[in-house]
């Protein structure tokens, strides 16, 4: 006979309770790692959609891209630079964008001179090819040659144009980042080494805000957590009395332990199911100006953490089970 | 024929440094198919004796001979299993599993006890022994929805469900009215015979004595005397 089963069965709200709170905790988990994603796409798409390989910066630059030099005929790899800045659209309405240059390579794609490449999402804002674009530190017009996908940075669409526009718009010569796709890292003459983990984080912005995500999710988790083990605790509590007895009349320990792990499985696995179908279902309907991403491998990642917690929580009932002492229940409860 | 054997059985419990003896060396037997009643004042040490008699605590000296098992020599887990599988067990309140139904009760018994009978084998069983304390058409009811004296048959039905060939019963009238205490004396006796259990049964009411085989009176962590109410 299922004890686990057929106490849910009998006392149906006390676990739907339960369920209720551990879908509620878990669903905002998702949600909250999905926007951390998303975020994260939005603020560095560009480079995360970049091949596997290694980022160098000047040492002098101390970690920071903006500061750094590089020579731009380095036959080391990609030598590329970012610098924020805008267009004016035909109807004269300004858009911030990333500007990227780099020296010719399979990395990025290759862009003619007057030309500019840009980011899809300036197709939703109108923007269509062919449409000549102006920014007031160049002399001449920028054509839209077309558009890419993915390609955000800090949070702003990337505009890829040649390198002569970018030499006259920003007055150098001079490369920030050089790029290359050998796995291993090289030691380079006055140049630093990142990977591509590395290279994210020395962006500011992306840092400060995966960091509070990072802490938001890593705190809802440790609460949950806690949230499973005390209620898990509080339930057995109860059912103390009943656990004596059951001792007494020759019960094992074994199927009692069984008896919460049904319990602690069904609810979790449930709930878990749910708020899984919840987030996904959320993450097809969200407009695409959220920046709002929930891949499956962090969903599955997210779903295996809560149910080895809700699996600890349960566990540590076992205590309590083992503790159970059959004379002191004889002596007193009443059912 | 002799189930049980406690010979000179001790128990001392520290009671803040000072170490009290509740149980002063108690020896009796208790035998197939016979009611043997413990009585007494209470604090006398019943209970106690009782819970040691059933392997639930053990004794600080002396010996518990079931059939051919030292139960001091014993593991716990060893006698636990006896628990599940030799003894039944009857208590003041019935601690009925709450959300279980009456016929579940049993059929829980029967798991515990590692029965061999199939699944219909068993539903007949149950069947039979509820017909027998009168609660067949409580089949499907739940604990909170019974009465005091069902609660109680339906402890005892679970108690002997497994043919145990001991039963213990602490009080298992006190909290019922006189009547219904009738009843359930009559029927632990009936069972007692009818399924050759040897029961220890523990009880401070003069009356249900004569539902017993034999009566220990105790006083005072001692046995002041035994009748025999059958020769
Ligand atoms: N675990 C224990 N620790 C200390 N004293 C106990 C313990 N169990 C029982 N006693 C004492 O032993 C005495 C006998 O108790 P008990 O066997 O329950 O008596 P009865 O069942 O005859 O009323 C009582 O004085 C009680 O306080
Ligand atoms: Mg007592």
């Amino acid at each position: 006979m299922n004890l686990g089963w057929k106490e849910m069965k009998r006392n149906k709200g006390r676990f739907l309770i339960v369920g209720s709170i551990v879908f509620l905790i878990s669903f905002m988990t998702l949600m909250i790692s999905g926007l951390a994603n998303g975020l994260s796409k939005d603020n560095a798409g560009l480079i995360q959609a970049m091949p596997d390989g290694q980022f160098y910066l000047n040492e002098d630059a101390k970690e920071n891209y903006l500061l750094s030099t590089i020579d731009e005929g380095s036959e080391k790899g990609t030598a590329f630079s970012i610098q924020m800045g805008s267009l004016f659209d035909p109807n004269g309405k300004q858009q911030g964008v990333a500007f990227l240059t780099a020296s010719p390579s399979a990395v990025f794609p290759a862009v003619q001179k007057g030309d500019v490449l840009l980011d899809r999402s300036l197709a939703k804002e109108g923007i269509q090819i062919g449409d000549s674009l102006t920014n007031n530190g160049l002399s001449g017009t920028l054509r839209v040659a077309g558009f890419v996908d993915d390609s955000k940075f800090s949070h702003a669409p990337v505009a890829f144009i040649h390198s002569a526009d970018y030499e006259d718009m920003f007055q150098t010569n001079d490369r920030q980042i050089l790029f290359s796709m050998n796995s291993a890292a090289e030691q380079l003459d006055g140049l630093q080494t990142f990977s591509k983990n590395e290279f994210l984080q020395t962006i500011e912005s992306y840092k400060a805000e995966q960091l509070s995500l990072t802490m938001i999710i890593s705190f809802l988790v440790i609460i949950s957590g806690l949230l499973f083990g005390i209620f898990f605790y509080m339930m057995n509590m109860q059912k103390i009395g009943l656990y004596g007895i059951l001792k007494a009349m020759g019960v094992s320990s074994r199927t009692l332990l069984r008896m919460i792990w049904t319990q602690m499985a069904v609810v979790t696995g449930t709930a878990l199911l749910l708020s899984i179908l919840a987030s996904q279902l959320f993450n097809q309907l969200v407009p695409q100006e959220v920046p709002f991403h929930l891949s499956a491998a962090n969903t599955l990642w997210l779903s295996g953490v809560f149910f080895i917690i809700g699996f600890l929580g349960a566990s540590l009932s076992g205590v309590q089970i083992k503790k159970a002492e059959p004379l002191k229940a004889i002596q007193q409860g009443e059912n | 024929m002799t189930t049980l054997e406690l010979k000179n059985i001790r128990k001392q419990f520290t009671n803040g440094g000072a170490s009290e003896d509740i149980l002063k060396g108690i020896s009796l037997s208790l035998q197939k198919g016979e009611v043997t009643a413990l009585t007494g004042t209470s604090g006398s040490g019943k209970s106690t004796l009782l819970t040691i008699a059933a392997g639930l605590q053990l004794p600080s000296s002396g010996d518990i001979l079931f059939e051919e098992n030292r139960m001091s020599a014993l593991s716990a887990e060893a006698r636990r299993n006896i628990r599940a599988t030799q003894f039944g067990f009857v208590f003041q309140s019935a601690h009925l599993v709450p959300f279980l139904t009456v016929e579940e009760q049993l059929l829980l018994m029967l798991d515990t006890a590692e029965s061999t009978l199939g699944k219909s084998e068993r539903t007949q069983k149950a069947a039979r022994l509820l017909q027998l304390v009168g609660l067949e058409h409580r089949r499907h009811a739940y604990p909170a929805s019974l009465s005091g004296g069902e609660k109680q048959r339906a402890a005892i039905a679970r108690a002997v469900i497994h043919e145990p060939k001991v039963l213990f019963a602490d009080e298992p009238t006190a909290s019922l009215d006189s009547s219904r205490s009738r009843d359930v004396m009559k029927l632990l006796l009936d069972l007692t015979r009818e399924l050759q259990i040897a029961t220890l049964l523990v009880t401070h009411d003069e009356e249900m004595l004569n539902y017993t085989d034999r009566v220990i009176h105790m006083s005072d962590g001692a046995m002041a005397r035994a009748n025999s109410l059958i020769q």
